[in-house]
């Protein structure tokens, strides 16, 4: 094994909650074919296969695991993961951008979906001067990102669309290929080609 | 808390697996070898995000298994110094509050950590804080009224921030008999630590500060 970068990149709680479910659900679909084709062989009288032949598809202990506590921690009713939509990140990453958060402030933002000016302030070093009264603004762009609020107008649908469709996780992961470009249009309304982490990447460091 | 890491490794494909789709099969092969495991100085393998790159497969002599370099990219929970993070506590003694999150859980929050005044009731296995307090020594905190206390208990929710995270690489080794007498090595050590803080206004048990006032709050701001 070699490690080629330790961190290309840093991933919203978000982006690994929808890539754990999709894994998910690709075992789950996988094991129910594997019972039907089981069970149309026993039908048509093949003799069973030999052991460890039928278990492709079958997730190690580990991955099975690691996959399910993640889940449960990232869906738990403290975290705001569960009430987060991919087009509400991209937008409130948007609205962020007037404040000149650091990446790893706007990627606490969006991780823990502060409620309260408190909450804001052990994540944004020095709150009172460089925000003052703008915070409350950022609490509010933050709640409306979340589904119990009202939902923020759907400028940038697209993107949603693309970031939702099934069996489409490169499409979160090419989207930070394009970050110069991201960041050139960040307030562009239209929002094209721009990826829900577009902006929390991180250089290397 | 979770990055992508770059990764190279060569993966073996067993014959059997030749008919999946080469990218499912060498996908798995690496889930089984690097899910839920830490790698020194990288953090806690979650599971691969994708492929980046995969050379051709080719047989060696010996063995019936195709070989494939590949380039993947991992998702790894390794959370940066100075990010807030929730979790739950998992136990409290002498040394420190020990936290979970769920799939993790060797977080610590060392004494140093904790809000000053501070002191460990044994009876409840719990630590507490005395808030507007000036008292310093433990078995006089330990006399003070209950209802003052404010207690951490377990599987309460806190948030914490990331003060440093440690790898320990700890190999067998041959026993050490020159030493004379036989060095009783330290009990296991998680090979990966993350040490937490909650010595800062908003960091704590969430609960502390949802209850907290408005006003109070402010006043903290300026306080901090």
């Amino acid at each position: 094994m070699e490690v080629v970068n330790a961190r290309a990149a840093l991933l919203s709680n978000y982006e690994v909650l929808s890539l754990l479910r999709e894994q998910e659900s690709d075992h789950l679909a996988r094991a129910k074919t594997a019972v039907r084709v089981k069970k149309e062989e026993e039908a048509a009288g093949h003799p069973p296969r030999p052991l460890g032949e039928a278990t492709f598809g079958e997730p190690s202990e580990n991955l099975r695991t690691v996959e399910i506590e993640a889940i449960q921690y990232l869906s738990a009713d403290y975290l705001p993961t569960t009430r987060q939509t991919a087009d509400g990140i991209s937008q409130l990453v948007k609205d962020l951008a007037p404040y000149e958060l650091t990446k790893a402030e706007k990627l606490q933002v969006v991780n823990l979906a502060p409620a309260l000016p408190v909450e804001l302030y052990v994540i944004v070093e020095e709150l009172e001067d460089r925000l003052g009264d703008r915070m409350e603004h950022i609490l509010n762009h933050v709640q409306s990102g979340l589904s119990d609020a009202p939902a923020p107008a759907p400028s940038s649908s697209d993107v949603y669309s693309a970031v939702q469709a099934p069996n489409k996780t490169s499409t979160l992961a090419e989207s930070y290929q394009h970050e110069e470009y991201h960041e050139e249009i960040v307030f562009d309304d239209v929002g094209e080609g721009a990826g829900i982490e577009g902006d929390l990447d991180m250089e290397e460091d | 808390m979770f990055v992508l890491s770059v990764l190279k490794d060569t993966v073996a494909i067993h014959p059997s697996n030749f008919g999946v789709p080469a990218d499912q099969a060498l996908i798995s092969e690496l889930n089984k070898k690097y899910a839920n495991r830490v790698l020194h100085d990288i953090g806690l393998c979650i599971c691969v995000f994708d492929l980046s790159e995969a050379g051709e497969g080719k047989v060696r002599y010996g063995d019936g298994f195709l070989w494939y370099k590949v380039v993947f990219r991992m998702v790894v929970f390794r959370p940066f110094a100075s990010e807030v993070i929730i979790a739950k506590v998992k136990s409290s003694d002498q040394e420190g509050i020990r936290l979970s999150v769920g799939f993790f859980d060797d977080i610590y929050i060392p004494v140093a950590y904790l809000p000053q005044p501070t002191a460990f009731d044994p009876n409840e296995r719990a630590h507490f804080w005395l808030p507007d307090s000036d008292l310093e020594k433990t078995h006089e905190m330990l006399d003070t009224p209950v209802a003052e206390r404010m207690y951490i208990d377990q599987g309460e929710v806190v948030r914490v921030r990331v003060e440093a995270d440690d790898f320990f690489d700890d190999e067998p080794g041959p026993p050490r008999m020159a030493d004379g007498v036989q060095v009783h090595r330290e009990a296991k050590r998680a090979p990966y630590n993350v040490v937490c803080s909650i010595a800062e206004q908003g960091l704590g048990p969430v609960s502390w500060w949802n209850s907290a006032g408005q006003g109070e709050e402010d006043g903290d701001m300026e306080e901090g």
